[in-house]
């Protein structure tokens, strides 16, 4: 029986190699993402070793406690530094000054995206820096600038560049250099860099203070680091830490691992979803295969062949066909994210080299789902194949369909169950059971399940109204009936690409109901006209001299113009947002908040006010004392709460008067709301506020649409993150659609023998295939759209009484996906249609 | 005793719808090469009936397919109607069978997914034209064929099939219909049907049919016999009954003892 597989299968090369396509996909993706994972983690780690290369032990500033690294304020100092210096152990030391600032770069606006400008001391020997033109700063006015600021901020050797920090003013610098990093790098790890002076570094980051963000020392010889590291402890004492770098670049290493294991769920999310897609593909040609088989099948068991023996066949065919396919997709897999990582390290971490790291796991899991995957589809159809009766192999081919009425009752009630899953599960997930969210990611899967099934009837109806569109040609209609031809197949090959679309639409469709939500809550409660405020990616926060309030305050048609400063405390303990403002009143009546105990009004020393949940939190009330220390507070003060406001998003957290502005971390306001007088002209005020706050580059003056796309700008990246998923998707999908596409071609060879011998043109023969191929992805785009839809309308009523209340069709996009589905049709339809049209007519219509 | 009579001439007396000259097919190379016509002559009149004969091998479909524009010649001239047939390329050929040339095949081939009416209309469909009405109503109703024309074709039987076919063959008043095999996969009953159809086609409508088949029975339908053996034509019958036609085969089954053999 197996040599009997075994010379099938070599006899049936083209349609082996379709159907393992799907799995060599699947395996490949899996393999993709293990190897990526582990690589991307590998050369982070390259990077770690990079920090400190050279130094043995670290001696770093003591982290402000539950602060983070939102601020160093207290450096190593210099007496510490001499201290360690004097030490017999110590052969070299050399220190580093780095922090974030802000620069404006040729068009006056602050450089830099998602990754940081630092402020750097030229003279640390800790970091490998290379200069390319220019010589190194000598004076406190000159900078070298990295390679990277050259790029984003278009400034160059010569050129004049502002920058300050976030308590100093703005101060004007002449670029003298410009350097890269050792191995012909640009930046690290992307961020854009300016070396100082050590003094003028400190006076940006310290203030002047004569103090270090980290001392490196190397040991002298003989000595080890965890020996120099004891001989320092005294030096060092209570006012540092100091560690081995061995120790530090294991903490690097802990943290980028934890980083990377989010990159790595990520990517074998979508392997999965590529498996999960390549189920459908696998199980749909191994039913064609195997009805093109059904005669051979009907013979073997006439002369004697057991059901047994043909589901065993079967299934030894797949296993066969998984382990090679998933060998080779495990190969294509390992180099493909061997090449990835260098694309990925290049574009998101700027490192010169990659190191490549290829966990045995990778091509094990890989083979291993390929081949289980593979005999898990084929089993329907094997044993379907056993179920052969023997007379088969003596009637006609032609056979009506079988009747569908049983899968479409059993997908409608496993959509229902589905749907109820999810709603069951997404009433009760706000109550925190973990369980209940479970409940509605498995509700959601049985949707996907149930859709799919019920995809063989929907598609009569669909893609008769679809085929309505090809109506006015004749090879278009024929394309049509052909795509009608055979629902099963129609409705697994567009359930493939269905998965995909349905998961993005439902993503897209619930971000943008989030995004309009959001929206239509800032229009019903915000007063003002106007913001003043800063991009929300600057590696300081945007801040502006509150001075120029005043100003603004005096601009004819401005009713009322409220700053905002803002911090994060610790209030009883916990970390909280805190705010300051000189008018809280106007400020909160701004925000449209509201007012539900005590006063908001002339905040006196001590007082404090905060929303309702926020206080509840610490169990305090009004009349309540609680202790704040903010972020650059040296001690915990005591507030009275003696207002207390109700629960809304724009107005939560806690309020102090502005004289306690000085102690957080942003000492300046970060925000202003401005509100127009009724009758004046706002654009006329714009230009005006605008005109105030012409030496401010970090701020800018927006309108309520500009404000609610800088804060909705996350929700945007989303949506653009989730379209790869669609990419992804869409590729499988294609060769889905091809591998239908030539089956059906395969098995139609008499017919469109028939049709050419009668007169058909090529021409006429390739519209027709292309228009079964484009009628099927549009099919499964439009079940995976409504099913999307679906899916996201469910959740969006799930989250309504959490605030979502908007229902928002991400319309633009949703079209995007169907053209993208006609995309795939016509793509798909190149190969199956060139071999249509190239049919040999005399083989075809020649009888046996 | 029509094997006693010498080979009948040349039909001139009528318009020759499709003339083959010295036709030359082989199929292969070298040692494997297999010659399938050598230098076959033949000329089919317009509004005549026949039939190509010959045992498994003998090269008669080969014929057809040269003389319908699917194969192509190695040496000699086809020409139907006026057209030679001779160097054209695809586009022209497809145009030259959508537009002159009905097929009846011994397997039906109709497409599946359309009704028997519009499986009739097929050709003209492909051709973009409009099939003449009342002609077509002519030919379903002479076929027996009113009552079926919604049905899809796995709901008829295989002679109303072949049936839907022979209409589907005429539908475009194609200048010569060919039938390859039309009875192969029909029971008696309904190749009758079938076959006296063909008769009428031609006696009523006057239209041109040349038929492979194998059964002297259908060849008896014919107005003469064409018989290939080896590539090439060793008799040529007119008038034929099917015992005449058993009687020529049975004659040069002797004259040529292994053709039949022949592969």
């Amino acid at each position: 029986m197996l040599r009997a597989t075994l010379k099938g299968m070599a006899a049936r090369k083209a349609r082996l190699i379709l159907t393992s396509l799907a799995v060599v996909l699947g395996s490949a993706f899996i393999a993709s993402a293990l190897v990526l994972t582990a690589s991307i983690r590998a050369t982070v780690a390259d990077l770690s070793g990079d920090a400190y290369r050279g130094a043995d032990v670290l001696v770093q500033p003591l982290e402000p406690e539950n602060r983070g690294d939102r601020l160093v304020r207290d450096g190593v100092t210099a007496e510490t530094l001499a201290a360690i210096e004097s030490s017999e152990d110590v052969a070299e030391v050399s220190t580093t000054v780095s922090w974030m600032v802000n620069a404006l770069g040729e068009d006056g606006k602050i450089v830099g995206g998602f990754a940081p400008t630092l402020s750097v001391n030229w003279g640390d020997a800790s970091v490998e820096r290379e200069l390319r033109e220019g010589r190194a700063p000598e004076t406190d006015r000159e900078v070298a600038v990295s390679a990277q600021f050259v790029t984003e901020s278009g400034l160059g050797l010569g050129d004049t560049v502002t920058a300050y920090a976030l308590d100093t003013d703005e101060t004007a610098y002449e670029i003298v250099g410009v350097y890269g990093y050792s191995g012909g790098r640009d930046s690290l790890s992307g961020a854009t860099e300016l070396a100082f002076t050590t003094p003028e570094a400190q006076r940006l980051v310290f203030g002047g203070e004569d103090a270090y963000t980290a001392v490196a020392v190397t040991a002298a010889s003989g000595v080890s680091a965890d020996d120099l590291l004891a001989s320092l402890e005294p030096a060092v004492g209570d006012e540092a830490q100091a560690i081995t770098r061995q120790a530090y670049v294991d903490d690097l290493n802990a943290e980028s691992a934890e980083a990377t294991k989010l990159i790595g769920y990520f990517l074998l999310g979508f392997g999965l979803i590529a498996v999960f897609v390549s189920v459908f593909l696998i199980a749909n040609t191994f039913s064609i295969v195997i009805a093109g088989r059904l005669k051979e099948i009907a013979m073997m068991r006439a002369i004697g062949a057991g059901r047994g023996q043909i589901t065993r066949s079967v299934l030894a065919e797949a296993g066969l066909l998984g382990a090679v396919a998933s060998v080779v997709g495990a190969g294509i897999g390992v180099a493909a994210g061997a090449g990835l990582t260098s694309v990925v390290a290049n574009g998101f971490l700027d490192t010169a080299s990659t190191s490549v790291a290829i966990p045995w796991t990778a091509p094990l899991a890989a083979v291993a789902v390929g081949v289980g995957v593979t005999v898990l589809s084929a089993l329907v159809p094997a044993v379907r194949a056993s179920k052969t009766p023997p007379v088969e192999a003596m009637r006609a081919a032609a056979k009506a369909d079988k009747p569908i009425l049983g899968v479409t009752v059993t997908g409608l009630l496993v959509t229902l169950l589905g749907a109820t899953g999810i709603v069951l599960g997404l009433n009760e997930t706000f109550d925190g059971d973990n369980m209940n969210l479970m409940s509605a990611a498995v509700g959601a899967g049985v949707v996907f399940v149930g859709v799919a099934l019920l995809t063989a009837w929907l598609s009569k109806p669909v893609v008769a109204l679809l085929g309505a569109v090809w109506s006015w040609s004749f090879a278009g209609r024929l394309g049509r009936l052909n795509a009608a031809r055979n629902p099963r197949r129609t409705a697994v090959t567009a359930a493939a690409l269905m998965i995909g679309v349905t998961l993005v639409t439902a993503t897209a469709t619930l971000l943008t109901s989030v995004k309009e939500s959001l929206a239509a809550q800032f229009e019903s409660s915000i007063q003002a006209e106007l913001f003043i405020t800063g991009p929300v990616t600057s590696s300081v926060p945007a801040t502006f001299d509150p001075e120029l309030m005043d100003d603004v305050r005096a601009v004819d048609g401005v009713d009322t113009a409220v700053e905002l400063y803002y911090d994060v405390a610790q209030v009883d303990g916990t970390e909280q947002s805190v705010n300051a403002t000189t008018d809280l009143e106007g400020g909160i009546a701004l925000f449209g908040g509201e007012v539900v105990e005590g006063t908001v009004e002339n905040l006196a020393e001590g007082q404090t006010v905060v929303n309702e949940s926020s206080a509840d939190l610490l169990g305090a009330g009004l009349g309540d004392t609680v202790a704040m220390t903010f972020s650059r507070g040296t001690e915990s003060r005591e507030f009275t709460i003696v207002g207390i406001l109700a629960d809304n998003a724009d107005t939560d957290g806690w309020y102090v008067d502005r004289s306690y502005a000085t102690e957080f971390y942003t000492p300046k306001p970060t925000t202003a709301l401005v509100d127009v007088a009724d009758g004046a002209d706002v654009e006329e005020v714009t230009a005006d506020v605008e005109a105030v706050l012409a030496d401010e580059p970090a701020v800018s003056v927006q309108n309520h649409e500009e404000y609610l796309a800088q804060v909705t700008v996350f929700f945007d990246y989303a949506i653009i993150a989730i379209q790869l998923l669609l990419a992804l998707a869409m590729i499988v999908a294609v060769i889905g659609v091809v591998n239908t596409l030539v089956l059906s071609v395969l098995e139609r060879t008499r017919e469109l023998g028939m049709l050419r011998a009668m007169g058909m043109t090529r021409g006429q023969t390739t519209r027709m295939v292309t228009v079964e191929s484009v009628t099927i992805a549009l099919f499964g785009a439009l079940l995976g759209v409504g099913t999307g839809l679906l899916l996201g309308w469910i959740v969006q009523q799930a989250l309504a009484p959490s605030g979502i209340e908007e229902f928002a069709v991400p319309t633009a996009l949703i079209a995007a996906y169907l053209g993208a589905a006609v995309l795939v049709g016509l793509l798909a339809a190149i190969a199956p249609a060139v071999r249509a049209s190239k049919v040999d007519i005399l083989g075809a219509i020649s009888y046996e | 005793m029509p094997l006693a009579n010498p080979p009948a001439p040349q039909i001139t007396r009528t318009r020759s719808a499709v003339t083959a000259s010295n036709v030359w097919r082989a199929y292969g190379s070298g040692e494997a090469q297999v010659v399938a016509l050598r230098d076959v002559s033949v000329q089919f009149a317009s509004g005549a009936f026949t039939a190509i004969m010959g045992p498994s091998g003998s090269g008669k479909s080969t014929l057809m397919h040269c003389l319908a524009g699917l194969d192509t010649t190695d040496r000699g001239t086809v020409h139907i109607g006026d057209t030679a047939l001779t160097g054209l390329g695809d586009k022209a050929l497809t145009k030259l069978r959508r537009d002159k040339i009905g097929f009846i095949f011994q397997q039906f081939n109709l497409l599946p997914t359309l009704t028997a009416e519009e499986n009739i209309l097929l050709p003209a469909s492909i051709a973009g034209v409009k099939a003449d009405p009342e002609w077509v109503a002519r030919i379903i109703a002479t076929l027996d064929l009113s009552e079926r024309l919604t049905h899809k074709p796995t709901e008829l039987s295989g002679g109303q099939q072949q049936r839907v076919a022979c209409a589907r063959a005429l539908a475009t008043r194609p200048e010569v219909v060919f039938a390859d095999e039309p009875t192969g996969n029909l029971d008696t009953r309904s190749s009758g049907e079938v076959l006296r159809f063909l008769r009428r086609s031609v006696d009523d409508f006057g239209q041109t049919i040349v038929m492979v088949t194998h059964d002297p029975g259908a060849a008896a339908y014919a107005d003469r016999v064409v018989f290939l053996a080896d590539g090439q034509i060793v008799e040529d019958l007119h008038r034929p009954t099917a015992d005449s036609v058993i009687d020529t085969m049975r004659g040069f089954e002797n004259r040529v003892p292994l053709a039949g053999e022949a592969r």
